[in-house]
This record gives structure tokens, sequence and C-alpha cells, in this order.
């Protein structure tokens, strides 16, 4: 048998394999590190909210009734959107936000699996019939912007999408009842 | 080379039973603390939440994120419609009899809407073949005044849930008998279209998607071929208009008030014309 | 080798049958949604294609390719007959019946579900119990596969067992663990929704069920091409393993981190919280730990066999490679697109980026790339490999086996990356029709027909694979005997148990699983979930 290459002795392997490995580990580390960074600075979570709800009874309900969907401006200022995902339309189509400023967007569905993002934005999530689904937000840049669903709902799926109107500071204005409507355009 | 040593399993496997087990427990242990204590506890900081609310929030037990308050605006409301499909309304329109039903539409339904389904008063609705749960809660919309009409909602008043079910049951088991072929031909391809494809830049679904048995849709639409034709105009008007709205989420307003009066002539021939 | 060559190639026809119809039916699919094919075809047949595309290529072309791989592995590497071969007949029949069970619902547009199921959308009865005939048939594999292992540990005591033969039941193993998931969800909800024996269905946790089996499953269709990263290409090549040893890890780590992970698919839902999802994101961040080792390992093996030849300098031994041998070629390109796709994957595990990609095309060019890519390239170079062995016959020449292979490569690497551009626009999935009049809409048209002129691509690579296979069957040359499996530069005498067997690794799955999957599981006992009436699709 001829002298095997100093390369390929046993513990040279093992030892650049290790190498290696270690290298995997850093690489590993720096991804966890970058995820953990940015939740402990910049709040980036997942949109998580383990609130139930009956789907069965959505529209009976206080909250997700017709009448009380869209935006709303509490009596604190903090504004909330409410919009519910059905087969095969979001109620209401067409929904106002303001420009800079912390936005709570609540969904939930009577029906089946929904989900959504809002195009140019961190916006996304799933509307699973039985939760609420939240996302908390800030629009930065005025402007008209597409939210489809972009989970399979059924046979109508392709045309179920919203428009989200942000409006500047100046346009955006509640009426009475705290309710703040798309700008007719 | 020699024969191969059996291998001796204390010296060999002892550090691998130990280091493999603690290395994956502590990268698990690690990803613990860090995601339901050390993660939800620091933003919970910065938005005013205390440390148990926050864990509580990462976990799931609580609702909302462990960084934002949670809003709480609850405002009372008028719902469009009363039905709700849990399944005890399921299970009274499974368990309706379509012989009570026949015996109460004997009595009440005939005059208009006929022994067998089909309509024998103008602008009436057939019901033949109609799913059971939609004629089952139109009638319950009549009863509680979220729609009105001078005779039905009086006959609706009279009848209880699981009478209403019967005669749901009756007239869904009628069959489908009387489709009028002169208009068959004359199906312009833009109705079909609609039908079958939809609208997207209207935000308008196939009327298939949801109006054609079997498609998975809402459980309460209902089955639109061989239905009287001037009552689906009137319908659509009355949705485009606003005057009728016990659609829950407004989803026949919406569409209505985007069809064109000449498709919504059309889409009312189509399915008088018994397309499905 | 005689033992289980019709068993394989049964195995593999039907695969090869159904890739080739779900390939016809992606073209399709692609050219509907098109700006090209707006006015063909209605949603209903649209979706009903999505599901057959994805039954297809997702359930029946990977589990019988695997099981007639594995029956392959067991025989060859182990170099004795099967065990319990009439069982393994059993199981072949038992899926073909569940296949036809169905695919029949399917085409009749009783099954519309996609093959992620979707509840409380619920499709005809027999389309769920033909799949779990088709998993409970892999399931009777996997035991085989553990018995052949068994029997041969018995009869070769103290000696490591082939790292083909090892890699084969480590997927055997992770499958039966992965499949818990998918089968409790079809068995206790969705089978009982579809049969009409209960109204309402919990979606939350149908949806965490199906999650557990959702990403390892697709581990279980990548290991087959790592074994054959480990045991052939460096044969292929003419070079040697580098590390044996490393191959076992890279086996193990797979089976212990494929699991734990599935709720990384549900980073967007609303059933779990921030703290769940996270234990399972850090999960994911190990997942890729064997990739990388493996791509290290495999590189350096080639590495040897280019300096073998002759390559020198630092990057000569590339050159040098036998880049005309089809399971070269394939591992080359495999690596290509293995980098794009998991770079892709490393994307999505953080739950910042996912917010940006979840359900828009990326996703779908993800899957396309690193699955449809990089391991179906190798599926391609197994059988390649093994197709002399199984029909006795040999290529004429090997130009139509690399022209195929350049052909997936270019048609998926064409197709999927403007999918993971449009996919960052907001590109959103599973649309039977766009409204391309919408201007941001119509900006992505020229991207989408692109995409489709990339998949005409790859139904020409997927035609020219089941032509060289079929030709071979009738090739006038006989088949040269070649040694198939590769010898490590040392090959071990002996290994600790902890790596020529999985009695230590199951236990700490089974810890591990209790501990990310656990409470996510049992939360929906503690506080049940609104349920939803089931929407039946006929």
């Amino acid at each position: 048998m001829t002298e095997l290459h100093p390369e390929m002795h046993e513990r040279r392997i093992l030892g650049t394999e290790l190498l290696w490995a270690f290298g995997v580990g850093v690489l590993v580390a720096a991804t966890l590190s970058m995820i953990v960074f940015t939740a402990l600075t910049m709040n980036i979570n997942p949109p998580s909210n383990v609130e139930r709800i009956d789907p069965k009874a959505l529209h009976l309900s206080g909250e997700f009734a017709e009448h009380n969907l869209g935006t709303t401006v509490a009596a604190d200022g903090s504004v909330t959107t409410r919009v519910v995902a059905t087969q095969f339309m979001f109620v209401p189509r067409c929904i106002a936000v303001p420009q800079g400023r912390r936005v709570t967007l609540r969904f939930s569905t009577p029906d089946v699996i929904h989900g959504l993002l809002i195009t140019g934005t961190n916006v996304n999530t799933m509307v699973v019939p039985g939760y609420v689904a939240q996302v908390h937000t800030e629009f930065t840049r005025s402007g008209d912007l597409l939210m489809p669903c972009h989970e399979y709902c059924g046979i109508g799926h392709s045309e179920m999408w919203a428009t989200v109107q942000v409006l500047p500071e100046g346009e955006f204005k509640p009426d009475s009842e705290g309710k703040v409507s798309c700008a007719q355009r | 080379m020699s024969e191969p040593r059996i291998s001796e399993p204390h010296v060999l496997d002892q550090p691998w039973r130990v280091w493999a087990t603690v290395t994956v427990l502590a990268i698990v242990i690690i990803g613990v603390i860090l995601g339901v204590v050390v993660i939800p506890v620091v933003q919970g900081r910065s938005a005013g939440i205390d440390a148990y609310t926050a864990i509580c929030r990462a976990l799931g037990i609580l609702p909302g994120s462990p960084a934002e308050p949670q809003p709480f605006d609850r405002t009372p409301s008028t719902p469009v419609s009363q039905v709700t499909w849990t399944p005890e309304v399921l299970q009274i329109l499974a368990r309706a009899d379509p012989e009570r039903g026949r015996a109460k539409v004997a009595e009440v339904c005939v005059a208009c809407h006929g022994e067998q389904g089909v309509a024998v008063v103008p602008e009436v609705p057939n019901l033949a073949g109609q799913s059971g749960a939609a004629i089952y809660k139109q009638l319950h919309d009549y009863r509680t005044d979220s729609r009105t009409h001078p005779q039905m909602s009086v006959i609706a008043k009279a009848l209880e849930d699981a009478q209403i079910a019967d005669v749901a049951a009756y007239y869904a088991g009628q069959p489908k008998r009387n489709p009028d072929p002169a208009t068959l031909a004359e199906s312009p391809a833009a109705i079909v279209r609609l039908v079958e494809l939809g609208d997207p830049a209207r935000n308008i679904p196939p009327c298939a998607a949801c109006h054609r048995p079997g498609a998975g849709g809402p459980i309460e639409a209902p089955i639109l071929s061989e239905q009287d034709r001037d009552y689906l105009i009137a319908q659509l008007k009355m949705y485009a208009s606003g005057e009728r709205r016990n659609d829950v989420y407004g989803r026949m307003r919406t569409i209505a008030a985007r069809l064109t009066p000449a498709e919504i002539a059309g889409l009312a021939r189509y399915y008088r014309a018994g397309f499905k | 080798m005689r033992n289980v060559e019709r068993l394989c190639l049964a195995h593999f026809w039907v695969a090869f049958g159904a890739f080739l119809a779900a390939a016809v039916l992606g073209t399709w699919q692609m050219w509907v949604r098109s700006p090209l094919g707006a006015d063909v075809g209605t949603p209903g047949q649209y979706f009903m294609s999505v599901t057959a595309h994805g039954v297809a290529m997702g359930y029946v072309l990977t589990t019988f390719f695997i099981m007639g791989f594995g029956y392959f592995v067991a025989v060859t590497a182990l170099a004795r007959p099967l065990p319990g071969k009439a069982w393994a007949w059993f199981a072949f029949w038992m899926s073909i019946v569940g296949v036809i069970m169905t695919t029949v619902p399917i085409a009749t547009g009783s099954a519309s579900v996609l093959f992620t199921f979707y509840p409380p959308l619920t499709g005809s009865p027999w389309f769920y119990i033909g799949l779990v005939l088709v998993v409970v048939g892999s399931w009777i594999w996997c035991v085989l596969m553990i018995v052949a292992m068994a029997a041969w540990k018995r009869e070769n005591a103290g000696r490591p067992v082939p790292l083909a033969m090892f890699g084969t039941v480590a997927n055997a193993i992770m499958w039966l663990w992965t499949t818990v998931g998918v089968a409790a969800e079809l068995l206790f909800q969705v089978i009982p929704a579809a049969l009409g024996l209960t109204q309402t269905i919990d979606v939350g946790l149908a949806r965490t069920l199906f999650s557990w089996t959702l990403h390892a499953i697709v581990y279980f269709w990548l290991l087959p091409a790592y074994i054959a990263f480990y045991t052939m290409a460096p044969r292929a090549a003419g070079g040697r393993l580098y590390s044996d040893t490393m191959g076992r890890l890279t086996f193990i780590l797979f089976l212990i981190y494929s699991l734990p992970v599935g709720m990384h698919h549900l980073l967007m839902d609303p059933e779990h919280g921030n703290g769940t999802k996270f234990i399972q994101v850090l999960l994911t961040a190990f997942v890729s730990a064997p990739t990388l080792l493996t791509i290290f390992t495999i590189t350096a093996s080639l590495e040897i066999a280019g300096r073998l030849r002759g390559g020198r300098g630092l990057f000569g031994w590339i050159a040098a490679l036998p880049w005309d041998r089809p399971m070269v070629l394939a591992v080359g390109l495999s690596f290509v697109m293995l980098g794009f796709g998991g770079f892709g994957g490393l994307i999505n595990m953080g739950y910042g980026m996912n917010a940006m990609i979840h359900n828009t095309s990326w996703v779908t060019a993800h899957f396309h790339l690193i699955f449809g890519g990089s391991v179906v390239i190798m599926y391609f170079a197994i059988a390649y490999e093994i197709w002399p062995r199984l029909t006795g016959r040999g290529y004429t020449s090997l130009a139509p086996l690399r022209a195929q292979l350049w052909l997936w490569f270019i048609g998926m690497m064409v197709m999927t990356l403007p999918w993971h551009w449009l996919g960052l626009q907001g590109q959103w999935r599973r649309v039977a029709n766009f409204n391309y009049a919408d201007p941001i809409i119509a900006g992505w048209g020229p991207w989408v027909i692109v995409s489709f002129v990339a998949g005409l691509v790859l139904l020409a690579s997927a035609l020219l694979f089941v032509r060289n296979l079929l030709v071979l069957h009738l090739s006038p040359q006989a088949a040269i005997a070649r040694p198939l499996y590769a010898l490590a530069v040392h090959p071990p005498q002996r290994v600790p148990a902890a790596l020529n067997g999985f009695a230590l690794w199951n236990v700490l799955v089974l810890i591990v699983m209790a501990l990310a999957y656990g409470y996510p599981i049992a939360q929906f006992a503690i506080a049940p979930s609104p349920s939803a009436i089931v929407h039946r699709i006929e």
C-alpha cells in the first residue's frame, strides 16, 4: 500500500470536519442571534394572538358584526382596524389607515382558512376559523396598497382581494363614532 | 486485515449517549428560555406589560402580543341575520321530516310556491330542489325581521324551528324539472365568464363558486339553477340598493352593486335556463 | 439482485408515471395563470389540477421512488435477499389501490382541497382513505427496512452497517415519526368529517397536526438524494468518501432536527404563541447543519476524485472531474440549486423575513427549486445509475442522459428565479387567474410568461427522462458490472452503537418532540378552539 498523503490521515480528516462544523455552528449561532437581537430591540415577532372566537356566531359578536368593521379610532387615540375574511370577500373591501401611526389590525373568519398580506408592508397573517388574527404595524408611506387573500379558500379564491388606503395625517379624519372610511376617488 | 473485533459497548457508547443527550437537550432548553422567558419579558418592559402577562402571551395562554398593548374597544351591534350554523341547527336540519313538511306545505305554501316547488304566482321563487339550509335561513330571517316581505314575514312568524326545517327538507327533496330550453342557446360568453370565472377586477368571484351545489362555499348559498327570472332580477336589484340586507357580511350586496343591469338580466336568463 | 428487480422496477415506474402526468398538469397550470391563458380553464379545473399535481409529486412520486430505492439498497448494500418480500408486494398493491382511490375523486372534482388538505374544506372520504392506504403501505416498507438492517446486524455482529443502508433506515424511522401527525389529523378529524360523522372540525388542531408532518416529509424526500451524495457520487467520480462518520452523523442530525420544526410552517398562524414558535425556529436553524456539513464532505470527496484524475492547483480538480458521467453532473447541478434553495430556506426561517414572503410565489419558488430541483435531479441520477442493474441492459450513449439533466436544471432555475422575485413583490399563491389589467399585476405578467416557458423546458426534460429509461429496457447492449457504492478514505472497522443504530436517537426524538410539540398540541385539549363548520366539496 502506498504511503497515504498527510491530508488523508484520519486525524487530519477529522480535524477538517470539526473545523467546518465549528464554522457551521458559527453560522447557525449568527442567524439565531440576529433573530433574538431583532426580537429584543425592535420587538420583531411573528403575528401571534391566541384569542379564540366562535366562527359560527361571528356575525352576531359585538366586535365582528358588520356595522363594527373597518377602522375605528378609540378614545385614547389608538387605531384598530377590524376586517372579516369570508368566502370570497374581505369585509369591508376597502380600509383606511393612517400614515405614521401604530395600527392594530384584527381579522377573523366565519368559514374557512384564509390568509392575507398587504403589499409593500410587513403585514402577513393567516386567518383561521376559531381565532382572531392580530397584526401590529405602522404604515410608513401613503398611497393605495393591495391586500389579497393568499391562502386557498375555495373556488372563488382568485377574486378575493381588498384595498388599503394609507392616508396622510391630514386626510385621516374619524367621524362622530370614531370610524374612518375610505376616501371616495 | 485482522478479524474485526466485537465493539465494547461501554467504552464506545457511553460518551455518545451522554454528550448527545446533553447537547440536544441544551439546545431545546436554551430555546425555551429565550423564547418563553427572555424575549417576552424584555419586550413587555418596553410596552409596560408585566412579566407574567408577557410570558402567558408568549405561550398563547393569554391573547395578545408580549410587545404591544391589547385593544379593548367593543361595540354592541345589530347583526343582519340571527342564523348561526351550529351543530344544534345542523341536527335540526338533519332530523327534519319531509312528510311533516309536505303537510305543512299543503297548509301554508302551495298557494304561491306550488306543491312541487314550482311557483304558481309570478315573481315568487321556485323552491324545488333548493338547498335545505338556504330555505331554513330565509324563513328564519323572515321570522326575525332580518328580511321582510308582506306575506312571508307573517307566515314565518307562525312557524317554529322544527317546522321550518321540515318545510325546507320537503322542498329540497323535490326534483328540479322545469328548465326553459328556449334560452339555452342564448347565453353570451360574457355571462358564462361571470358564472365560471368571475371578474377579479371587480372583486366578483365566480357565481358557481358559491351557488353551484358541492362547490364548498357558504352553507346558506341558495342553488340558482331553474330559479324564476323575475325573482332573481328583483333580488339582485334589492341587494344592490341595500333594501335586502340579510346576506351575512354583505357579500351579495357588494357583488350586486357592481353588476350592470345587462349582466343581471343575463344571469337571470342563464339560471332560468337550467344551467348550474 | 435478482431478488428485487421486478419489485424495484414496479415502484419506479409508478413513481415516474405519476411524475410525468403531474409535469403535464403543472405546465397547464402555468399556462392558465399566465396572461397567455387568461381565458382558458375554470377555477374548478385549475384547483383540481393543483390538487392532482401536488398529490402526484408530493405523495406518489416520492413514496414509491423511496420505497423502490430502499428495497434496492437493502439488497445491494447488505448483500443479502430482502426479508419479507411478500409483504413488500402486498404493500405495493395496497398503495396502488390507495392511489386509484385518491385519483378518482380528484378527477371528478370532489377533492379539490390541494395536497395540504385545508380543513374545513372537505372532499370525498375516498380521497383521504386512499392516501391513508399509501401511507400504511409505506409503513410496511419502513418495518421491512428496519428488519433487514437488524437481520444483517445479527449476522455481522460488531461491524458497521453499510452507510447506504444506515441512511435508508434513518429515513424509514424518520418517516414513521413523521406520519404520526397527518395520520392523526386524517383518522381523528378529517375522515370522520368527510364521512359525515362529524359536522365541525377544530381547524387549529388540524393545522398543527399537519405541520408535524409537513416539514419532516420534505426530509423524507431529501434523504435518498443525500444517500446518493454519500454513497454513490464519490464512486461515480472515481474517488473516495471523505468521511463515513460524517455521513452517519448527517443522517442522525436529520432524524433529530427534521421533526420538531414543523411549526415554522405556522409562523403566521394565530393559534400558537410567540414563544412556542421561537423554540421551533431555533431548532430549525439546527436542521441547516447537516446540509452544510454534507456540502463540505461531498465537495472534499469530489476533490479527492479530481486530484486522483490529475487536477492541480486550488480549483483545477473541478475541471478534472468526469462531468460526462450523469451521477457526477447531477451532483454538481444539484449543489447549485441547493445553494439557492437553501439560502431561501434560511430566509423563510426568520419570522421577520417570513412575513415578507409567506404564501407568496417565493414559497412556491423555494420548494420547486429545492425539492423539484436539487432532490428530483438526484432521483433522476439514482435511476440512471441503477437502471442497468435492474434491467441488465447498458446505455449505448450517455449524451441523452446529460441533456435531460441539463434541461431540468436550466428549466428549474429559469422557472423558479422569477418566482422568487415576484414573491418579493407580493404576488400571492394559488390563483387561477390574475387581473392583468391592474397596473401592479400587469408588471408581473412578463415574468409569469418566462416561468411558463421554462416550465415547457421542464416538461421536455420529463419526457426525455422517461424516454431514456424506456430505451434502456430495449438496449442491445448488456450492462457492464461496476461497483456501485463508494468506499470511505478510512472505512470504519468499529463504530459506536450510536452511529450504528437508532435506539438512543429514538429516545431523543421522543423527548424533543414532547418539548417542542407537547404544549402546542395539548393546548387544544386544555382550551379547545371553537370549531368550524365543515364545507363539503362534492
